[in-house]
C-alpha cells in the first residue's frame, strides 16, 4: 500500500517536473540552447506570485481563486524575462560553440541566483493556500487538494503550450524554425524575434509552474539548479523535442523520486536520478522517443 | 569590428611588437622553459621579501592553487574540447581524502597528499570511461551530475563528517603551502608545456577540432582523452589535497564548489583557453577581482561572477592570450604583405602565405 501512496505522490509532484522540463525541451529544440538559468525562471515566477499575492492580501495566504489568479501575472512577467534574456544575451553566443551557450547561461543564473538572495534574503518561503478540508482519501490513498490543483494546473499550462504550438501562427513559426532557421528566414519569418518568444513561452511556463511549487513544496533563491538538472533528466528521458516525452518523463522521475525517498532516503533521490540519467546515455542516447529535434 | 581592432591595434602596437607578443605567448619553443623557470624563481622568492604569514601571501597561495585548477579545466576543456562542469568533483576527492588520512588515520601530510592524488586519478579514470562517451551538452551536463551527487554523497556519508564537515587544526605552516601550491603549478605548467609540443598534445587538439577524423587517421582517441582527463584529475585532486588542510575545514560545500567550477571555467577562458599561459594569467587576474570584490561587496560575489562571464563568453571568447596572439599573427600577416595596403613600411610583394 505504501508503495502506491509514493507513487501517487510522485505522479502529483512529477506533473510539475514535466511542466518545467517542457519548457527546457521548448527551447532545446528550437534555440538549440541548453539553459541553465531555466531553474530560476521558475523561481522567479515562484516569487512573483508570491509578491502579487502579498501585495493584495499583505501577507502571502488567500483563497484558491486568489491564488490562481496570480499565475497569469507571474507568466506575462517571465515571458518579458525570457524574451529579453533571448534579445540581449543568448542571441549574440548562437551559432557558436555550444559550451559558450551553456557558459552563457550559467552566468546569467548564478547572478541571478544571487540577486534573488540580495531582494528576498536566502530564507524559504511558501504561500499559503486556505482551503477548508486540506486533503482527502480515495481508495486508502492521501491526496493533498492542493497538489491536485497543481497537478491539473501543470497539465493545463502544458496542453496550452501544445496547442499553442500546433495552432496558432506564432507556433507555426516556432516549429519552422526548429527544423529550418534558414529557410524559415527565406520565407518571411523573423528567426530572432521567433527565437525570443520561443524564450518567453519556455520561461513562462516555467514561471507559471513556479507559483505552484510555491504552493505545495517552497521557494528559495537557489533553488533553481536541481530544477534544471531535473528538466535536463527527463528531457534526454523523453526525447530532445517531444512533448508527450517529457511529460511521461516528468511523472516517471517524481514516480522514481518518491519511491527512493519513500524507501530509503530523500538524500539519495538526486544521486539516484543522475546514476538512471547516466545509464540512460549510454544505452539509449536518443532516449525513450527520440528523435532529434532539427534534423 | 574591424574598426575597433584597429583602433586597439593602434595602441598596442606602440607599446608591444607584435612579433615579440607572439613569441612571448604561444608559439615560443626558444623561450618557453626560461620564462618559466623565471617566473618560478621569482615567485619563489616572494616569502623572502617578508610576505611570510601574511594576508598578501594567502592571496598569493591562493592564486596558485586556482591556476592549477584553470590549468587542469584546461588540460580536457582547452586543449581536447571536453567542457567539463565537474572538475571540483576531483578537488573534493582530494580534499576529503587527506582530511580523513591525517585525522582519522593519523597519516604524515605528504603520504596523505599522494594517496589523495592518486585516489583523485582512480576516481577520474573511472568516471571518465562513462562521461567521456558523452559529447557537447550531455557532457557538461553529466559531468555537473557527477559533482552533485559527489557533494550529496559526502553529505551523507560518517567518514565524511556530514554536513557539518570535519575541522582540522594540526596544519603545516603557511609557507609550506606557499610553496607546495607553487610547486604544483610549475610542475603542471612545465607538464603541459611540454606535452602541447608532443604527439600527445596534437592527438588531444585534433579530438578537439574533429575527433571523428582524429579516430579515422588511426589515433585511439578513448586513450587519449582518458589520460588527459586523468592528468586533469590528478592536480584538480593535488589542490584539493592541499586545500582542506591549507583551509583548516572542509565541509560538503566547500569541498564540492559548483561556483568554484564556473570561477575556474572562466579563468581559463578569461586568460584564453587551449594555451599554457592563458589558464594561469585569467586565474592570476580573476582571483585578484575577486579578492577585491569580497573585500569591498560581500554578497555580490556571483552577481560579478556571473557577468564576468557573460562578459568573456560575448566579448572576447579567445582570452587575453588567444586576442592578443591573434593580432600578433595578424599584424604578421599584415607585415609580410596579405591585405594591409596600407602599411607601408613593407611594401615589397610578399605572397601570403610563406
Amino acid at each position: 500500500m505504501a508503495a502506491t501512496q509514493f507513487v501517487v505522490n510522485g505522479l502529483l509532484v512529477g506533473a510539475l517536473f514535466a511542466g518545467v522540463a517542457v519548457g527546457f525541451a521548448l527551447i532545446w529544440g528550437v534555440v538549440d540552447i541548453i539553459n541553465l538559468a531555466h531553474g530560476e525562471m521558475v523561481m522567479l515566477g515562484g516569487y512573483t506570485s508570491y509578491w502579487v499575492l502579498t501585495l493584495i492580501t499583505g501577507n502571502a495566504e488567500g483563497s484558491p481563486l486568489l491564488f490562481l489568479a496570480t499565475i497569469p501575472v507571474a507568466i506575462a512577467v517571465l515571458f518579458g524575462i525570457g524574451y529579453a534574456l533571448q534579445r540581449t544575451l543568448v542571441s549574440r553566443v548562437i551559432g557558436t560553440d555550444i559550451f559558450l551557450t551553456l557558459l552563457v547561461t550559467f552566468g546569467a543564473s548564478i547572478a541571478i541566483q544571487q540577486l534573488a538572495i540580495q531582494a528576498w534574503s536566502a530564507n524559504p518561503r511558501s504561500i499559503q493556500v486556505s482551503f477548508a478540508d486540506p486533503s482527502m482519501t480515495l481508495a486508502g490513498i492521501v491526496v493533498p487538494k492542493m497538489k491536485l490543483v497543481a497537478f491539473a494546473g501543470a497539465l493545463v499550462l502544458t496542453a496550452l503550450m501544445y496547442v499553442f504550438l500546433q495552432k496558432t501562427r506564432t507556433g507555426r513559426a516556432i516549429r519552422a524554425v526548429s527544423q529550418n532557421p534558414e529557410a524559415a528566414a527565406l520565407v518571411g519569418i523573423d528567426v530572432e524575434h521567433t527565437r525570443a518568444v520561443t524564450f518567453g513561452v519556455s520561461s513562462a511556463i516555467a514561471g507559471g509552474i513556479g507559483a505552484f511549487i510555491a504552493v505545495i513544496l517552497n521557494i528559495q533563491p537557489q533553488m533553481g539548479l536541481i530544477y534544471t538538472l531535473k528538466s535536463f533528466i527527463i528531457v534526454v528521458f523523453g526525447g530532445v523535442g517531444s512533448i508527450p516525452g517529457a511529460l511521461i518523463g516528468g511523472l516517471l522521475l517524481g514516480s522514481v523520486e518518491e519511491l527512493v525517498a519513500g524507501f530509503a532516503s530523500s538524500q539519495w533521490t538526486l544521486a539516484v536520478s543522475f546514476s538512471l540519467l547516466i545509464v540512460l546515455l549510454i544505452l539509449k542516447p536518443k532516449g525513450l522517443f527520440g528523435q532529434e529535434a532539427d534534423q | 569590428m574591424s574598426t575597433t581592432d584597429e583602433e586597439s591595434g593602434g595602441v598596442l602596437r606602440s607599446i608591444l611588437p607584435p612579433e615579440q607578443v607572439d613569441r612571448f605567448l604561444g608559439t615560443c619553443d626558444d623561450y618557453g622553459w626560461p620564462l618559466l623557470g623565471l617566473g618560478a624563481l621569482v615567485a619563489a622568492s616572494f616569502p623572502l621579501l617578508g610576505l611570510e604569514g601574511g594576508y598578501y601571501m594567502t592571496v598569493l597561495t591562493e592564486m596558485f592553487l586556482f591556476a592549477i585548477l584553470a590549468l587542469s579545466w584546461d588540460i580536457v576543456g582547452g586543449q581536447t574540447g571536453y567542457p567539463s562542469f565537474g572538475n571540483m568533483a576531483f578537488f573534493g576527492i582530494g580534499a576529503y581524502a587527506t582530511a580523513i588520512l591525517t585525522k582519522d588515520f593519523a597519516l604524515a601530510f605528504p603520504v596523505a597528499f599522494l594517496l589523495a592524488g592518486l585516489l583523485a586519478v582512480t576516481f577520474a579514470a573511472i568516471i571518465g570511461i562513462v562521461v567521456l562517451r558523452l559529447r557537447g551538452h550531455y557532457f557538461a551536463i553529466a559531468t555537473l551530475g557527477v559533482l552533485l551527487v559527489a557533494q550529496q554523497v559526502s553529505r551523507i556519508l560518517d567518514i565524511t563528517g556530514g554536513a557539518s564537515g570535519k575541522i582540522l587544526l594540526e596544519t603545516p605552516s603557511a609557507e609550506t603551502f606557499y610553496y607546495l601550491f607553487l610547486g604544483v603549478l610549475v610542475f603542471e605548467m612545465g607538464l603541459v608545456y611540454y606535452l602541447s609540443g608532443t604527439r600527445f598534445g596534437f592527438v588531444l587538439n585534433a579530438i578537439r577540432d574533429d575527433e571523428e577524423k582524429a579516430t579515422a587517421m588511426g589515433f585511439n582517441t578513448t586513450y587519449y582523452k582518458t589520460a588527459a582527463w586523468m592528468l586533469a584529475g590528478l592536480f584538480t585532486g593535488f589542490a584539493g589535497a592541499a586545500y582542506s588542510l591549507f583551509n583548516t575545514f572542509i565541509d560538503p560545500q566547500t569541498a564540492y564548489n559548483g561556483a568554484w567550477n564556473v570561477e575556474l571555467i572562466a579563468m581559463a577562458l578569461l586568460g584564453g583557453s587551449g594555451t599554457v599561459a592563458g589558464p594561469v594569467i585569467g586565474a592570476f587576474g580573476l582571483h585578484t577581482i575577486i579578492e577585491l570584490v569580497e573585500t569591498y561587496a560581500v554578497g555580490w560575489q556571483l552577481v560579478l561572477l556571473g557577468g564576468a562571464v557573460i562578459i568573456t563568453v560575448i566579448g572576447f571568447p579567445k582570452g587575453v592570450v588567444g586576442t592578443l596572439s591573434e593580432y600578433a599573427s595578424q599584424m604578421d600577416y599584415y607585415k609580410h604583405g596579405g591585405m594591409a595596403a596600407t602599411d607601408t613600411d613593407d611594401g615589397s610583394e610578399v605572397s601570403a602565405d610563406e
